[in-house]
């Protein structure tokens, strides 16, 4: 059995496919693509395969994260390949490898978004408002209940730029199997703190890290 | 672009991607190559219609047509026809994403009554004009539609050009060519409907008209135009032979029968006499297990399904059901897929074949038993015995089922309250079958679900001259098999008899239902076969307001020598056939299948060879 690591793509409409619907359409391109996939073993055999990393409907990503195992050895390239001809539109593998890290070693994740405003001059002082708050507090759904999380301890503003009416944000944000905050945990906050009306587009994962600024591979 | 203005508000509703096309198989083109360009709408909801075998069919056939483009649309949710009412988004078909109103053909599949308002909004939705007379003279937006329920289109007639009377695969392609021929010709919708009605299994509404007599019954029917005074239905000849896709579109979302589907058998030899599709899609007609086969294999490989459906009338009556299974095992198995088989008549329901089943999936088991004493299933011609029913189950326990789940039907011909009381007699006397059982499973109990449905006569069947009953007797025999159930073992479900009413309505009526459907839906009807959205008392005031009474179709007998709506419609099957059944059927006397003896319904005649 050798594992493997597959990194891809989810642009255009393919970033309307739920996370639910992502796992079920994995399923079939894998059968569609005809490659040795290792089944589980148990009462009830099912091909192996898991995601680093669940995805916000409507984000889109170039960093998709995708750990399956094949029955045989099979050219890295050769596996992307047949996995292309056979995936969605929007949905593309960048790169296939042998797996190296846990996915217990993902710390955070990286992300950009636009900010959209008629007031965008407003909306960039307020957002450099925001961040300079000492903490920014937000309610997040979780599996208990609503729970006020303090989002700004984490949160790295990698740029944040006024550019043509457009605030381009990126950033990163705690992810992985202990913290996970989404990025519209700080548009929401956003909106609570500004009276100026905004839209938030194009958000796009555009990274997944370990601890010191490592690549998670 | 339109696709910006959807795109805004994809993430305010429930399953986006259902809105916005791009999955795997779906088929696209440059439209500046295409001279025909094709809509095919289910009128019901994108998960619902994405199950529709019928649609996958055409689909593809269309598209293998290098210049002709078929794509799909469906009816959008409320919360999206909200969204799409708000911002002016038209419909539209989702491989272009371009507005459904610009195409050459808006086809609707017409698979049941209560889908019926559900065209109109999307009509509406589209920006095409309801009302067939009020759309515009150039050959353009030709609303045709086919599917079972154009065997009665006249409730319909009003809003569309053209209906398709039978199967599509050819005459679809046909209607094509000829549009494609005319258009270039520069000819108008008239000159285009005048040539279509020539074509068999075409029936162009505007070239009809109804006459009706003092009590209401048809007087008599005109033709104009030089329109054909019957139109017959069409027919695929060799089913080998007929094109089948040898991909399907692949939704993201979960639909209905989300699976492969594979077509076995076209047609029913059974004539059980409430059944519609078991009359009009007469003559039985079988693919061969090798074809059966391969296209199971292309499909599973080209979709990357791992579950496949075979899907009949009566899959066990395929005259190489052994050979066909073992060979469909064989490949399942090795390819890790799984099988599921529907319609299992339970009188041929063998060990043997049970046995193949059960190695693939253990699934519930559902019988149609349709009757609840031996008198009420021989007159309805189910020709299934207390015996056999036990038989089956004794085979289903014996191999480690729990679950049987019975399907009735209420309100039949002749049913009386020894019927009703019947059920729930054949519900106990399978639980006591299962205790009696010494090797029975262990550590659970048995369930025995009872689902019962209204009946509702149908066109082209021999119940077609008969009332349903009134709401008040339909609800009082619910309440009897409530009380007549003694035990927590049978659950009993049934159907709300309101729904079953207007059902019975649009089946069985005629053009003067038109305005009625128009009027409901303007009072907000759509969705009706969705409970949560059935507006019943909006219905009923739509007929007050159109001064139709609804009893007039449901609650009345249809005489033999009466011209039903539907007599210029020829779907083969004989109407003196019809008579002769229905007389049968008060005597409480079968009619053998057609496999044991012809009973002279008249297709073969027609077609002009045996059926086997």
């Amino acid at each position: 059995m050798i594992r493997l690591r597959a990194e891809f793509e989810k642009k255009g409409r393919a970033k309307y496919i739920s996370h639910l619907d992502l796992n079920r359409c994995m399923l079939r391109t894998f059968r569609r693509s005809r490659l040795p996939i290792w089944y589980t073993e148990g009462f009830n055999p099912h091909p192996y395969y898991a995601f680093a990393l669940a995805l916000s409907l409507g984000f889109e990503s170039s960093c998709e994260i995708l750990d399956f195992n094949l029955n045989e050895e099979i050219p890295f390239d050769e596996v992307r390949d047949r996995l292309n001809a056979v995936m969605p539109e929007g949905m593309r593998i960048v790169r296939v490898w042998e797996q190296k890290l846990k996915i217990t070693a993902i710390q955070e994740a990286e992300y950009s978004f636009s900010l959209v405003s008629e007031n965008s001059d407003g909306l960039f002082s307020d957002v450099k408002k925001l961040l300079s708050q000492e903490n920014i507090l937000i309610d997040k759904k979780t599996k208990k209940g609503i729970r006020t999380v303090d989002i700004k301890p984490n949160m790295k503003i990698i740029s944040c730029e006024n550019n043509n009416g457009k605030i381009n944000v990126l950033m990163r944000l705690p992810a992985g199997t202990q913290t996970n905050f989404n990025p519209n945990l700080f548009i929401e906050a956003l909106r609570n703190s500004t009276e100026i009306n905004f839209t938030a587009e194009n958000i796009s994962r555009t990274g997944i890290f370990c601890e010191n600024n490592v690549k998670f591979e | 672009m339109l696709k910006e203005k959807i795109e805004k508000h994809l993430l305010e509703i429930q399953k986006p991607s259902r809105y916005i096309g791009g999955e795997v198989g779906s088929i696209t083109k440059d439209k500046s190559k295409i001279d025909v360009r094709f809509a095919f709408c289910f009128p019901d909801t994108y998960d619902i219609g994405m199950s529709h075998l019928g649609m996958k069919i055409l689909y593809s056939l269309t598209n293998e047509r290098e210049n002709y483009w078929c794509e799909r649309c469906f009816a959008p949710s409320p919360d999206f026809e909200e969204i799409m009412r708000e911002n002016d988004i038209p419909l539209y078909a989702l491989e272009s994403l371009d507005p459904i109103k610009d195409f050459d053909f808006i086809g609707f599949t017409m698979q049941y009554e209560l889908s019926y308002t559900n065209v109109l909004n999307m009509l509406d939705l589209a920006g095409i004009p309801i009302f067939a007379k009020d759309r515009t003279d150039k050959l353009t937006q030709i609303v045709d539609a086919g599917g079972p329920c154009v065997c009665n289109p006249e409730p319909l007639a009003d809003f569309f050009d053209i209906f398709i009377l039978g199967e599509g695969e050819e005459v679809n392609l046909e209607l094509m060519d000829l549009y494609n021929k005319m258009k270039k010709e520069g000819a108008s919708r008239l000159d285009f409907l005048r040539k279509a009605c020539q074509i068999e299994g075409v029936y162009v509404p505007r070239f009809y008209e109804f006459v009706y007599k003092a009590d209401g019954t048809v007087d008599h029917v005109e033709t104009r135009e030089n329109a054909p005074k019957v139109v017959r239905k069409r027919i695929i000849k060799d089913l080998d032979k007929v094109y089948y896709p040898k991909n399907f579109v692949v939704p993201f979302t979960e639909i209905v029968h989300d699976r492969v589907s594979v077509e076995v058998l076209r047609g029913c030899i059974r004539g059980c006499r409430f059944c519609q599709a078991g009359f009009i899609y007469r003559p039985f007609r079988e693919k061969s297990s090798d074809v059966i086969c391969a296209e199971t294999k292309a499909l599973c490989e080209n979709t990357g399904y791992d579950e496949v459906s075979l899907a009949s009338l009566s899959t066990s009556d395929h005259s190489d059901i052994d050979n066909m299974l073992t060979q469909l095992i064989d490949y399942t198995e090795k390819e890790r897929v799984n099988l599921s088989l529907p319609s299992l008549r339970v009188d041929n329901f063998s060990e043997s074949l049970l046995e193949k089943i059960k190695k693939v999936r253990k699934s519930g088991l559902t019988f149609a038993a349709e009757g609840g004493t031996q008198r009420l299933r021989d007159v309805i011609n189910k020709n299934v015995t207390e015996e056999e029913i036990m038989n089956t189950c004794r085979i289903a326990f014996e191999g480690g089922y729990s679950a049987v789940k019975l399907y009735f039907m209420m309100g039949l011909p002749t049913e009386t309250d020894e019927d009703i009381v019947g059920i729930a007699e054949l519900a106990q006397r399978i639980i006591d079958l299962f205790y009696s059982i010494e090797n029975r499973p262990k550590g659970k109990g048995v369930q025995v679900s009872v689902s019962c449905a209204t009946f509702v006569p149908k066109p082209f069947t021999p119940f077609q001259f008969e009332p349903q009953d009134t709401r008040e007797e339909i609800e009082r025999k619910q309440k009897l098999l409530i009380d007549s159930v003694k035990t927590k073992k049978v659950k009993v479900s049934y159907h709300d008899p309101n729904v079953s009413m207007l059902e019975v309505i649009l089946a069985k009526g005629d053009r003067r239902l038109c305005p009625v459907i128009y009027t409901a839906w303007k009072k907000g009807c759509k969705f009706d076969s969705w409970g949560e959205h059935y507006r019943f008392d909006k219905w009923v005031e739509a007929f007050e307001d159109c001064g139709v009474d609804p009893k007039f179709y449901a609650n009345r007998r249809f005489e033999y020598d009466e011209i039903l709506p539907w007599e210029h419609l020829d779907y083969l099957v004989s109407k003196e056939f019809f008579i002769r059944e229905n007389k049968t059927a008060h005597k409480a006397v079968t009619t053998p299948h057609c496999r044991l003896r012809c009973s002279g319904c008249g297709v073969n005649k027609k077609v002009g060879r045996d059926c086997f």
